[in-house]
């Protein structure tokens, strides 16, 4: 087993290169989870599904009943996974042409398939950079792939701050309150927000299309686990950056919003929720507009969420 | 035939600060919920007419009939329109 997630399979070299990338990830569920890899040459015909399709980039999901399980298909190439009702494996079944390009296929299909996996494990995903400022407070800004998530995470690297990650998350629930866990992954920068912060070199990313950097490689040191206790809503806009208290049930509807996969398998969905609704209860909520006047005054954001 | 409401089975709800959020599994769409509102979805959790709805107002709040049936009106007629209730009809 590895670190929680077991890989098994028939093929070798496809099952070392899933737990590699597993492994990097340094999750360890509270509960062994596992995938079972099968190499096909092609995928059988679907079973018979009338269950209406949950789209996310590149990926159909149908979940719920009749059947109970969880099945996701890659739109780029084939590949499939199943997860049972109540079970804590997947069976995927990945195809050359899927494997011909890795890294899409690790960061669209596998992700969403570790996402759902984890779910059975209790860990439920938000989109959101994670961080915990020299304070030692905890800090969780949530939004899409446009909010400014991965500039500011690797921005707060750069001043020392610890951080966990800068798009997933998952959130847990301790004994006295919510934690969130990063998804151990470099903080992947596009050419302007790499610009914004002078950064050069970097490991290609997404194609090439990003630069990826480590907290470690910023300055700053990772962050596993943290306990948010100010929650932030950010948005790139303006000159002058300010933030603005979000009324809890406000803060409640946007966690909502950037955890898509709450309204998957019913069974799970209410705990899912439940989480989010604790978390907007326990930590201070704020919509931040970040601008360039953060990069010049290294405690601004501190100043603004005293 | 009496007419009567109830949550959609695929309604999931959380409330915060007395406030809330309504889920539907269904359409995958979400809402957020007023005070009142919270205070009708979870009495929908079995089935109510309209009379019962406006009791839960009226024995909460501080409100005439008149007021409490109107407000109860537009939010069956406005849950009913987006799926989050659903109407049962029995003699």
């Amino acid at each position: 087993m590895r670190a929680g997630i077991g890989v098994t399979g028939d093929d070798d070299a496809l099952v070392s290169w899933v737990a590699a990338w597993i492994d990097g990830m340094r999750l360890a569920p509270p509960v062994p989870l596992g995938i079972e890899l099968r190499a096909v040459p092609a995928l059988s015909e679907d079973e018979v599904d009338e269950r209406a399709p949950f789209l996310q980039p590149g990926i159909e999901i149908r979940s719920g009943p009749p059947q109970g399980d969880v099945r996701v298909r890659w739109l780029a190439a084939p590949a499939r996974a199943r997860i049972a009702g109540g079970a804590h494996d997947a069976v995927v079944e990945v195809t050359p042409a899927a494997l011909a390009d890795p890294e899409p296929l690790a960061q669209s299909f596998f992700s969403v398939v570790l996402i759902l996996l984890l779910r059975r494990a209790g860990w439920h995903h938000v989109h959101a950079a994670l961080a915990r400022d020299p304070r030692g407070r905890d800090w969780l800004f949530a939004g899409n792939a446009q909010s400014g998530k991965s500039t500011t995470a690797a921005l707060l690297a750069s001043w020392g701050w610890a951080v966990g990650c800068d798009d997933a998350a998952f959130l847990v629930r301790s004994r006295a309150s919510i934690e969130a866990v990063a998804q151990r992954a470099p903080v992947a920068l596009r050419p302007a927000g790499r610009a914004l912060l002078g950064l050069a070199g970097g490991t290609a990313a997404r194609g090439g299309r990003k630069s990826a950097f480590f907290p470690e490689d910023l300055g700053g040191t990772w962050a596993p686990r943290v306990e948010p206790r100010i929650l932030v809503f950010p948005r790139i806009e303006g000159e002058r950056t300010s933030a603005a208290p979000v009324p809890a049930r406000e803060a409640l509807a946007e966690l909502v919003r950037w955890s898509a996969w709450v309204v998957l398998e019913p069974e799970l969905a209410q705990e899912h929720l439940d989480l989010l609704t604790a978390l907007a209860r326990q930590a201070r909520c704020y919509r931040v507009a970040l601008a360039p006047d953060l990069f010049r005054r290294r405690d601004l954001l501190m100043e603004l969420v005293p | 035939m009496t007419r009567r409401y109830r949550r959609h089975p695929e309604l999931r709800l959380t409330a915060l600060e007395g406030e809330g959020v309504a889920l539907h599994l269904g359409t995958r769409r979400y809402y957020t919920v007023s005070e009142s509102g919270l205070d009708l979805l979870e009495a929908l959790a079995t089935p109510k007419t309209l009379d019962e709805l406006v009791a839960v107002l009226t024995a909460r709040y501080e409100v005439t009939e008149a007021v409490a049936t109107d407000t109860t009106r537009e939010f069956v007629e406005r849950g009913v329109k987006t799926g989050v209730l659903v109407v049962e009809e029995r003699p």
